[in-house]
C-alpha cells in the first residue's frame, strides 16, 4: 500500500471511492464464483423466489383439486413428491404454498429492516434521551423471546399470512435497531463525517450521503441470516394453525398436515421439511459468504 | 356386548383382527408353550393404562361435566338408576330394580336396591336419589347438559327409604334414559355440600366400581377398584368387584404418538376423540394390536346453517344438502369401511330412521337448484348473482382435511366455500353468537331427545347455541310441536314414528346437513381383554381383564 492509498482511505467516504468500484465488485465476484456451496445456495433461493412468484413455471396442477382415489401415492414421475390423504400433488401445493411462506417471510424481514433500521438511525444519530428512550424499548422487545412475542401477537391480530409475517417482524425488529445502532455509532465518529459536517453539510444529508451507506453492510448481512430465521418462524406458526386460512398450504402446515401418516407416508412431512430446512440453510450460507467477504474487504 | 349393535361392515374386519389376533398368538404360542386363548380363562389384577384425547374443560364431576372422556372416567366412578343396553338400547335395572312410567310422561316411580354403598360408607337409598337431583337442579347453569335431562322438573319426593318418585311439571319422555346417563349420576349427599369448583376437581363421592385416587387437571386421572362392589346392572358379565386394580389415565391429544404409545407398549388403550386413520389402524394391527370400532349414539357430525346469512335461501340449503358426496367422504377421510351417515342422528341411537334417500349426492339436481335461485355460472368456477360470489363461510376451531375435501366437493357445483378457522374460545363464542354460515357439530346421548336439547328453537335461544339460528320461524313451530309431542309420548314405538318425522323434517328444510357417523375407535394391545362400552359408547371397566 502506497502512502497515497492511505490518504484517500482516509479522507474520501468509500461509498465515493467511483474508480475503486468496478475493480472490487470484479473481485468480488471472482471470490463468489470459487464458491460452488455459494452457488447451488443461491440457485436454490432463486428457484424457490421463482416458485413463489410464477408458480405456473413448475407446475399446471390445481394445489386444492382433490382425488380420493390417488390419495397416499409415494412419489413418482407422475406424482414427484406423492400425494396426501386427499390426493392433492404435494409438489404442487408445494410450488403454490411457497408463494404464501416467501410473500409472509418477505414482508416480516421488510418490516424488520424498515422499522429496525429507522429506530436505529434516530437513536444512534441522535443520541441522548432519544436513544435511551428507543434502546429501552428495544431491550423490552429483546427479553421477550422471539417466537413467544410472535404468538401473542398472531393471537390478537387473527390469524392469517399477513398477521404472520407483521408478528414476525416485529419479533425480529430489535436485532435490527441494535445493529444498525452499534454501526452509526462507528461510523458517525470517523473521519470523513466531520470533513463533511464541518464543510457545511447539513445533519440529514450526513445522514444520508454518509453514514446510512457506510453502516449498511452489516444490516444487509443480518438481513439475509434473517431471512433464514423467519421462514423457519414463519413455519412455526403456520404449523402451529396461525398461517393462511386452508385449503391453502404454506410449507409450515403442510408439514402439520402429515404429521400423523409419518409412519406410514413419511413424505407428506419430509418433503416440506426439508424445502424448509433446505431454504434456510442455503440463506444461512449466503449471510455467511458475505459476512466473509466483508471481512476481506 | 355391542357386536351385534355394530353394522354389518364391520364383520369383516372383525374377522380380519380375528385372523391377525390369531397369528399373533400363535407366534407367542412357542415362546410360552402354553396355548393362549384369546379370551380364556379371566386373570385378575393390574393396573391399565389407558390414553384419552384431550381434558380441555378439566371438569370430572358428573353432574356438570359434557366433555366424552371426562364422562367415560366417571362412568367408573359413580352409578345410576338405570342401565342401558348397548345392543337393544333397552333400559335395564341397575340401582333402582324396577320403575313405573305414568301414561303422561310426568310421574316416574323408582325402586332402589338396598345393598348399595357410596364409598364412603354412606348408603345409597331414596333421599340420596332426592338430594342428588335437587342437587343438579341447584348447579343451574354449571349443570346445562343435566338442566336438559331434567326438563320440566317439579320434585322428587321420598315414598319409602327404598322408594322415590320423580314429578315434572310438563312431560319428559326421555327421562327415563336420562337416568342411565353419569349426567344423572348419583353422588353421595355430603357431595352435594361441596363447592362446585372443588367438586369439579374431583371432590366428590360415588358408588361405582372404582373410587378417584387422584385428578390432574389435562394431565392425569387415577382410578382404584372398589373390593365391596357388588351392585352392577345386568349389561355387565362381571357384577361384582372390577378384575383391574386400578386404571391411569393419561392425555395424548397427537395421533401419531398415540399410536406410538400403543404400539410400544406405554399404554395399554388408545382411546382418540376423532377415529384414526386407516393407516394408523394398519400399524396398531401389524403389530399385534386390537382395534374396535363402535358408532356412537348422538348427533352425526352435522353441518349447522346460519339462516340469517346467505344459507336463508331455501334453495341454497336444497343444493347443499345434495351436493354433498357423504360416501367419498367417509371413505376418503376415514377409510373405505367407515358408516356413510343416513340421518342426523347416529345409526346406534334407539330412535333412528334411515333417510339416505334424502341424503344422496345429486350434483345436477344441485345445479338446477342453483339456476333457479338466479346463481349462475359464470366464466369462473364459482356461480354469482347480481355480481356477489355463491360464497358460505365455514366456521371451524381447527383445520382438518376433511374441510378441504367437503370445499372441492362444493367447488364442483359452483359453491365457493370459504374456511374461516378460530381458537376454540373464539369459536364457541361465534358460534352462540350466531357469527358464521356454516359450522359443525355433534353431541353423544344414546336417545334422540339430543336433538331437542340442541335444536329446538323452544330451547335453544340466540346466544346459548348454534342451534338458534338453523330453522325459518315456519319450520321452527313445526318442529317444536313435534318435539313437544316426542316429550310427551310414553309409549317407545309410538316415541320412535314421531322421531322419524322430526328426522326427515329436518334434513328435508335444510335444518342439518349431515356429514358423518361418529365412530368411536378403540385401540388395545394383545393383552387387553373384554374391554367392553355402554350405550353410550362409554368407558365400562366391569369386564376388562388384563393377560400377563
Amino acid at each position: 500500500m502506497t502512502l497515497a492509498d492511505v490518504e484517500l482511505v482516509r479522507f474520501t467516504p468509500p461509498a465515493a471511492e467511483r474508480d475503486g468500484t468496478s475493480n472490487r465488485a470484479r473481485q468480488t465476484a471472482h471470490a463468489l464464483l470459487r464458491r460452488p456451496g455459494f452457488l447451488i445456495a443461491v440457485a436454490y433461493v432463486v428457484l424457490v423466489v421463482l416458485s413463489a412468484i410464477v408458480p405456473r413455471l413448475f407446475t399446471s396442477g390445481d394445489p386444492t383439486q382433490t382425488a380420493p382415489k390417488d390419495k397416499f401415492l409415494a412419489p413418482s414421475l407422475s406424482h414427484l413428491f406423492g400425494t396426501d390423504e386427499l390426493g392433492r400433488d404435494l409438489f404442487t401445493r408445494m410450488v403454490h404454498g411457497s408463494a404464501l411462506s416467501i410473500e409472509a417471510t418477505a414482508i416480516s424481514v421488510g418490516l424488520a429492516v424498515v422499522v429496525g433500521l429507522t429506530i436505529g438511525v434516530v437513536s444512534g444519530y441522535a443520541g441522548g434521551w432519544a436513544d435511551s428512550l428507543l434502546m429501552r424499548f428495544v431491550d423490552v422487545l429483546l427479553a421477550i423471546p422471539a417466537l413467544l412475542l410472535a404468538l401473542a401477537i398472531v393471537t390478537a391480530l387473527g390469524f392469517g399470512t399477513v398477521n404472520v409475517a407483521i408478528a414476525v417482524g416485529v419479533g425480529l425488529t430489535p436485532g435490527f435497531a441494535r445493529v444498525t445502532r452499534a454501526e452509526v455509532l462507528r461510523v458517525k465518529t470517523l473521519p470523513y463525517v466531520e470533513a463533511a459536517r464541518s464543510s457545511g453539510a447539513g445533519p440529514l444529508r450526513v445522514l444520508r450521503r454518509h453514514i446510512l451507506p457506510n453502516s449498511w453492510g452489516p444490516v444487509a448481512v443480518l438481513a439475509v441470516l434473517d431471512f433464514g430465521t423467519a421462514i423457519l418462524a414463519v413455519s412455526s406458526l403456520s404449523f402451529l394453525g396461525f398461517g393462511a386460512p386452508p385449503p391453502e398450504a404454506e410449507w409450515g402446515s403442510l408439514v402439520a398436515a402429515g404429521r400423523t401418516y409419518l409412519v406410514t407416508s413419511p413424505w407428506l412431512t419430509l418433503l416440506p421439511g426439508l424445502a424448509v430446512g433446505a431454504a434456510v440453510y442455503a440463506l444461512n450460507h449466503i449471510g455467511k459468504t458475505f459476512e466473509e467477504l466483508q471481512r476481506w474487504h | 356386548m355391542s357386536r351385534q349393535h355394530r353394522p354389518a361392515f364391520r364383520r369383516g374386519a372383525l374377522a380380519t383382527l380375528a385372523a391377525a389376533a390369531l397369528i399373533a398368538l400363535s407366534a407367542c404360542g412357542g415362546s410360552d408353550g402354553s396355548s393362549a386363548k384369546s379370551d380364556g380363562p379371566v386373570q385378575e389384577g393390574g393396573t391399565l393404562r389407558l390414553a384419552f384425547n384431550q381434558d380441555v374443560y378439566g371438569n370430572l364431576d358428573p353432574n356438570q361435566n359434557f366433555w366424552i372422556e371426562s364422562r367415560s372416567i366417571d362412568r367408573n366412578l359413580v352409578d345410576s338408576l338405570t342401565d342401558q343396553d348397548p345392543k337393544t338400547g333397552k333400559i335395564v335395572p341397575w340401582l333402582a330394580t324396577k320403575w313405573t312410567v305414568s301414561p303422561d310422561a310426568k310421574t316416574y316411580t323408582f325402586t332402589l336396591r338396598d345393598d348399595v354403598t357410596f364409598s364412603d360408607g354412606t348408603p345409597l337409598d331414596a333421599k340420596a336419589v332426592k338430594t342428588a337431583y335437587d342437587g343438579i337442579i341447584k348447579l343451574g347453569p354449571l349443570a346445562s347438559l343435566g338442566a336438559t335431562y331434567l326438563s320440566g322438573y317439579k320434585e322428587t319426593k321420598v315414598l319409602a327409604p327404598n322408594k322415590v318418585e320423580v314429578d315434572f311439571s310438563t312431560a319428559n319422555a326421555a327421562f327415563l334414559q336420562a337416568t342411565a346417563t353419569t349426567t344423572l349420576g348419583i353422588l353421595s349427599p355430603k357431595s352435594y355440600d361441596i363447592d362446585p369448583k372443588k367438586r369439579a376437581l374431583g371432590d366428590f363421592v360415588g358408588s361405582g366400581p372404582f373410587t378417584l385416587k387422584s385428578y390432574k387437571v389435562a394431565q392425569s386421572v387415577k382410578l382404584a377398584k372398589r373390593k365391596d362392589y357388588a351392585w352392577g346392572s345386568e349389561i355387565n358379565e362381571n357384577r361384582k368387584a372390577a378384575h383391574i386394580d386400578a386404571l391411569d389415565v393419561t392425555f395424548v391429544p397427537e395421533e401419531s404418538v398415540l399410536v406410538g404409545s400403543l404400539t410400544s407398549k406405554q399404554i395399554d388403550v388408545a382411546w382418540p376423540r376423532n377415529p384414526l386413520s386407516e393407516q394408523s389402524q394398519q400399524t396398531i394391527t401389524s403389530s399385534g394390536g386390537k382395534v374396535d370400532s363402535t358408532v356412537l349414539p348422538g348427533l352425526t357430525y352435522n353441518l349447522i346453517p346460519n339462516l340469517k346469512g346467505i344459507l336463508g335461501e331455501v334453495k341454497v340449503r336444497d343444493a347443499l344438502q345434495k351436493s354433498i358426496d357423504r360416501t367419498e367422504w367417509a371413505h376418503t377421510v376415514f377409510g373405505d369401511k367407515y358408516p356413510v351417515t343416513k340421518s342426523v342422528v347416529d345409526s346406534t341411537t334407539p330412535q333412528w330412521s334411515d333417510q339416505s334417500s334424502l341424503l344422496a349426492y345429486d350434483p345436477k339436481g344441485a345445479e338446477t337448484l342453483l339456476d333457479e335461485a338466479g346463481w349462475k355460472k359464470g366464466s369462473g368456477a364459482y356461480r354469482t348473482k347480481g355480481g356477489k360470489p355463491l360464497e358460505i363461510s365455514l366456521t371451524v376451531a381447527a383445520p382438518w382435511a376433511g374441510w378441504d375435501l367437503l370445499q372441492d366437493q362444493l367447488k364442483k357445483v359452483g359453491i365457493k366455500l370459504t374456511q374461516k378457522v378460530v381458537t376454540p374460545a373464539e369459536y364457541t363464542a361465534k358460534a352462540n353468537a350466531g357469527e358464521f354460515d356454516l359450522t359443525a357439530s355433534y353431541f353423544t346421548r344414546a336417545d334422540a331427545d339430543v336433538l331437542r336439547t340442541f335444536y329446538d328453537t323452544n330451547v335453544v335461544k340466540p346466544g346459548t347455541g348454534p342451534g338458534a339460528y338453523t330453522q325459518d320461524p315456519a319450520t321452527a313451530k313445526a318442529l317444536s310441536a313435534l318435539y313437544a309431542q316426542e316429550i310427551s309420548e310414553a309409549d317407545p314405538v309410538k316415541r320412535k314414528a314421531i322421531f322419524a318425522e322430526i328426522q326427515k323434517q329436518i334434513i328435508t328444510a335444510g335444518v342439518l346437513f349431515p356429514l358423518q357417523d361418529r365412530a368411536q375407535i378403540v385401540a388395545t394391545t394383545d393383552q387387553v381383554h373384554d374391554l367392553n362400552y355402554t350405550a353410550e359408547t362409554f368407558l365400562r371397566l366391569n369386564d376388562v381383564w388384563l393377560s400377563k
